[in-house]
């Protein structure tokens, strides 16, 4: 049986953000290592293009640098550049990978988190806002990435040890779904 | 396309609504925030779209901010607590409640008291240097790895404008960069785009005081025939129009003179520290005996005129701006106590706006 739930699929997406955005907003600023913090946008971006991936993941990642981008004191709209080329790279595959596989998924992430911070930083740079790069790279760039990687861990700890719920889009399905060979579909969204 | 069915793994059984993988919407999007960053550079800090809307953004933010201000506010004081209490639990185990109970009555009287003093503080601060100012309280810290900023629960609606200086009961910390109707951003004195005029309190040696990355604070264009120590304490000079004069700002910790260098290199250690939940002052308008005398400023013409071959770069920087950082503020007064750069002028038509 072919179960389609688009809304279900629709709502959980919707919470993850609303707990990305308050973890942007109120947590993230309140916990920093050395001068890097969290950027739950990128996240969001990287659970969405990973789980979903394709138009999808590319505007999940828009939106979640959009709002990165009014959180800080940055130029508007480079995070959501590099967020949603990043989301594009990193959808452009197979689907469903964190469910698939925990560990390549982390790993994809954590490329994808360090080239987007890196990026960021550079940029930062490039536009004059310091004036040393191995600043930029050690104490900006490297505490950023950990902690997002740090962030990111739970979410996809979570998702790809759940069942049932709509993130796991059939990761680790239960025996009777997997002898029907039930699969939710996020094709709608 | 894959098929979905039984014998399909499951990385390939989800439908494919994009034929592209999202490479028509990928290229629009990244068009479109090139373009918002285009014109993000371009409008900086004065009125526009962008500075609406993150204002807009702010305000609508702000309770959660306020809220993630007081849940992590706690456990920036407790971390030892909880250390603490793995010790030999099996004895402890009928205490241990009541001990929680305890320690967390006396970290809430603790705290309790030190707001108290730091509001006494701020008002013998407020009173000391007769300062025309409104409260504040911090609810956030920095939300990006680039900025040293921090978040207060004041904006327009309270009267806060953008330039406004910020102190706590310590000294200055910083100025606003941004305000919202119902908060504002503060960019602080160890950013490393900050600078504000300085002088050692001592010697009357006048010098910039910047920020950096790595949180310390360095007294810059100091001439090396300037008598400077370690421990003495830096305080504002006024001279940039935006600090009161006479404000602390920190303490000399290492003052190095390279043989041949024009100006010392001193290091300054901040006197204060921003965490949640902190009150501060934000200080309306100046009086005019907080503004540098004529004498002062005669000084710091003769201070800058003397090394003439460095005359162009002290004027450069001498100022209190630390909401820009973009490099391309012009010096109207090219004294080392010239008021208004590009940016404060900036600032000020945006406190008329």
């Amino acid at each position: 049986m072919q179960v389609k739930d688009s809304n279900r699929n629709r709502r959980d997406f919707l919470t993850l953000a609303a707990i990305c955005l308050v973890l942007q907003v109120a947590v993230a600023p309140n916990i920093a290592l050395g001068n890097g913090r969290a950027n739950f946008g990128l996240v969001f971006a990287g659970v969405a293009s990973l789980l979903v991936g394709g138009q999808f993941g590319v505007f999940c990642g828009f939106l979640a640098g959009l709002i990165f981008d009014l959180s800080t004191t940055g130029p508007i709209g480079l995070m959501s550049f590099l967020l949603t080329i990043g989301s594009y790279v990193v959808g452009i595959e197979a689907r469903n990978r964190i469910a698939d596989d925990f560990v390549g998924s982390m790993r994809q992430f954590a490329q994808m988190a360090f080239i987007v911070s890196l990026a960021y930083h550079v940029a930062m740079f490039l536009v004059g806002e310091a004036t040393s790069v191995m600043d930029v790279v050690l104490l900006r760039t490297l505490p950023t990435f950990a902690l997002t990687l740090l962030g990111f861990a739970p979410f996809a700890y979570v998702i790809s040890h759940a069942t049932g719920s709509a993130l796991t889009l059939g990761g680790k399905p239960s025996k009777s779904a997997r002898s029907h060979g039930s699969r939710y579909d996020l094709g709608n969204l | 396309m894959p098929q979905k069915g039984g014998a399909t793994p499951p990385s390939t059984r989800f439908r494919r609504t994009d034929a592209d993988g999202g490479l028509r919407i990928c290229i629009v999007l990244v068009v479109l925030s090139l373009v918002m960053f285009t014109a993000s550079v371009r409008e900086g800090d004065g009125p526009g779209v962008f500075t609406t809307a993150r204002g807009a953004w702010m305000t609508i933010t702000t309770p959660i901010r306020w809220v993630g201000g007081a849940v992590t506010a706690p456990f920036q004081g407790l971390g030892n607590i909880f250390a603490n209490l793995t010790a030999d639990q099996e004895r402890l185990s009928e205490l241990k409640a009541e001990n929680e109970r305890l320690v967390a009555r006396n970290a809430e009287l603790e705290e309790s008291e030190q707001t108290a003093r730091r509001l006494e503080s701020l008002l013998g601060l407020q009173s000391l240097y007769n300062l025309q100012s409104t409260g504040a309280r911090i609810i956030s810290g920095s939300t990006d790895s680039w900025s040293s900023t921090v978040t207060i629960d004041k904006g327009t609606a309270a009267g806060i404008a953008v330039g406004m200086p910020v102190t706590d009961s310590n000294g200055a910390i910083g100025q606003i960069i941004r305000c919202g109707a119902a908060s504002s951003t503060v960019r602080l004195v160890t950013d490393e785009n900050s600078s504000v005029s300085a002088m050692v309190q001592s010697s009357r040696a006048q010098g910039v005081l910047r920020g950096s990355v790595d949180g310390t604070l360095h007294l810059t264009l100091v001439r090396t025939d300037q008598n400077v120590e370690v421990g003495d304490t830096v305080v504002t000079s006024g001279l940039g129009g935006v600090f009161p004069k006479g404000l602390p700002l920190g303490t000399v910790t290492s003052v190095e003179r390279t043989s041949g260098a024009l100006y010392y290199d001193i290091e300054v250690e901040p006197l204060s520290s921003t965490e949640s939940f902190e009150e501060v002052l934000v200080i309306t308008s100046l009086t005019e005996d907080q503004k540098p005398t004529a004498e002062e400023v005669a000084q710091a013409d003769k201070q800058d005129s003397a090394s003439s071959g460095a005359k162009s770069t002290k004027s450069d920087d001498s100022s209190d701006s630390n909401d820009s950082g973009d490099g391309s503020a012009e010096q109207t007064d090219e004294s080392a106590g010239g008021d208004g750069t590009e940016d404060e002028s900036e600032d000020q038509s945006q406190d008329e706006g």
